[in-house]
């Protein structure tokens, strides 16, 4: 399947903060991450938050050791990400389709 | 996308193309945008963004930003610009980015959009197409899962239209656009990304028909918007017991194609609507009430209704639990069979 970099960015994570400091990775490269799964907490002035992954994909880069500030806006980590497969909307995820559905109710045909 | 077709004489035959119902929306807004220098096309992030789902996606880079441009976080001001911009002889395709915030426009859907062509004896028609990215299934948070046609069905004036496949929302939206009256059109959310084959031809079916998705003998499914496509499932299922379902995709709820209905459920003697709205006064009591109608003296058993319960639309962990099931389904199927 083609695959195709997607680097994200650290966000501001409060109001007009401008840095964040890595304090520990909860992925490594060649990782395949889901989306919304831990991927990194960090600290700011306010508190320290663990990142939620926001794309579903392998971990290619992390552009930040341990300890090392961030400033927002940087690149935070780079994930190949399948170039066809469908990405959710900023609301909602993309809903997953079961083959053959589970049932319990089972028919009778009608006698006429 | 993949050309699945590739013709020599494009001009006669149109090309069929697999699409998302997301990018089969965008070429049809394509087509109307390109066809029609009076079309607009406006909302939140449909211009820059290109839509939360992607579904404006490059229109702006293409047609300007006279022509698709954003607007600021106000559904009445969204609705009531186009209200203005109709009487002035544009053709507005608004789109509000979610069902559940209609309902700060619904002022100037009610009592401007559906009536104005009324007010001025057909002076001020009101071309307007409002796109309403609906229903639920993507597990997103309130506000994001809403079901609204019953209300819009229910004002005069209003068109309403939910496609349920790719096909389907490139036509009825061509349609939706051209009409000179009012429609809401909802897109089913949890049918964007299903991809089908596409024929990029002009829409034969007249506005207000339902079409028959599957035949059957033993019962008739009712369904619109993503529903068609678990009544599809259901039917599935079914027929591993023996029992033939027949699939109604009703697509336009305003009109609702009564005599389509007829014809269907006085064949198959069943009927089940099913759909996510909430149960009372939901839209299924419409179809069942014109099935009645219609049909008395042919019907085996009451018609069934199986929907969303009559609570707010929950938070997303329980919308499996709240949307029709399969098994709810089946077992309203089995009610009309053993009636």
């Amino acid at each position: 399947m083609a695959e195709e970099n997607v680097t994200f960015t650290l966000p501001d994570l409060g109001e007009g903060l401008v840095e964040a400091t890595v304090l520990e990775w909860q992925v490594a490269v060649g990782d395949r991450v889901e989306r919304n799964a831990p991927l990194v907490e960090v600290e700011t002035t306010k508190s320290a938050v663990v990142i939620p992954s926001p794309k579903e994909g392998r971990i290619v880069e992390l552009h930040a050791a341990e300890d090392e500030v961030v400033a927002v806006g940087a690149p935070l980590v780079t994930f190949a990400v399948a170039a066809d497969a469908p990405q959710a909307g900023i609301v909602g995820r993309v809903p997953t389709e079961e083959a053959r559905p589970a049932r319990r109710v089972r028919l009778r045909p009608p006698a006429d | 996308m993949t050309e699945l077709i590739e013709r020599d004489d494009a001009a006669t035959e149109p090309p069929t193309v697999e699409l998302s119902m997301q990018q089969a929306i965008n070429r049809a807004l394509r087509v109307l945008l390109a066809e029609d220098p009076a079309t607009l096309v406006f909302g939140e992030d449909v211009g820059a963004l290109g839509g939360v789902f992607r579904v404006t996606d490059g229109l702006q880079k293409e047609f300007g930003d006279q022509r698709v441009f954003d607007t600021p976080l106000a559904e009445s001001a969204i609705m009531g610009m186009a209200v203005g911009l109709a009487m002035n002889g544009w053709r507005p395709v608004p789109e509000l980015q979610f069902d559940g915030f209609a309902y700060p426009a619904v002022d100037q859907i009610v009592n401007q959009v559906a009536r104005m062509n009324y007010r001025t004896r057909g002076a001020a028609p009101m071309p307007i197409t409002l796109r309403l990215p609906s229903f639920g299934g993507i597990q997103a948070p309130e506000h994001h899962g809403e079901s609204l046609e019953a209300l819009f069905a229910h004002t005069p004036g209003l068109k309403v239209a939910a496609p349920s496949d790719a096909a389907e929302a490139y036509s009825l939206l061509l349609q939706s656009v051209r009409s000179d009256d009012p429609v809401v059109y909802m897109e089913p959310k949890a049918r964007y990304w299903d991809r089908g084959p596409v024929e990029l031809r002009e829409p034969t079916d007249p506005i207000g028909t339902s079409r028959i998705v599957r035949h059957g003998r033993h019962a008739t499914l009712i369904a619109w918007g993503a529903m068609v496509h678990r009544c599809l499932k259901v039917a599935e299922l079914a027929a591993e017991d023996g029992v033939d379902l027949e699939v109604l995709d009703l697509r336009w709820l305003k009109p609702i194609d009564a005599a389509g209905l007829a014809a269907s459920v006085s064949r198959t003697r069943r009927a089940v609507v099913v759909h996510e709205a909430p149960l009372t006064a939901g839209l299924g009591a419409e179809v069942a009430a014109l099935v009645t109608e219609n049909c008395f003296r042919d019907l085996a058993a009451p018609v069934q209704r199986v929907t969303g319960f009559d609570v707010p639309y929950p938070a997303g962990p329980l919308e499996p639990q709240y949307l029709p099931t399969i098994d709810r389904v089946l077992f309203a199927v089995q009610r009309t069979l053993e009636y």
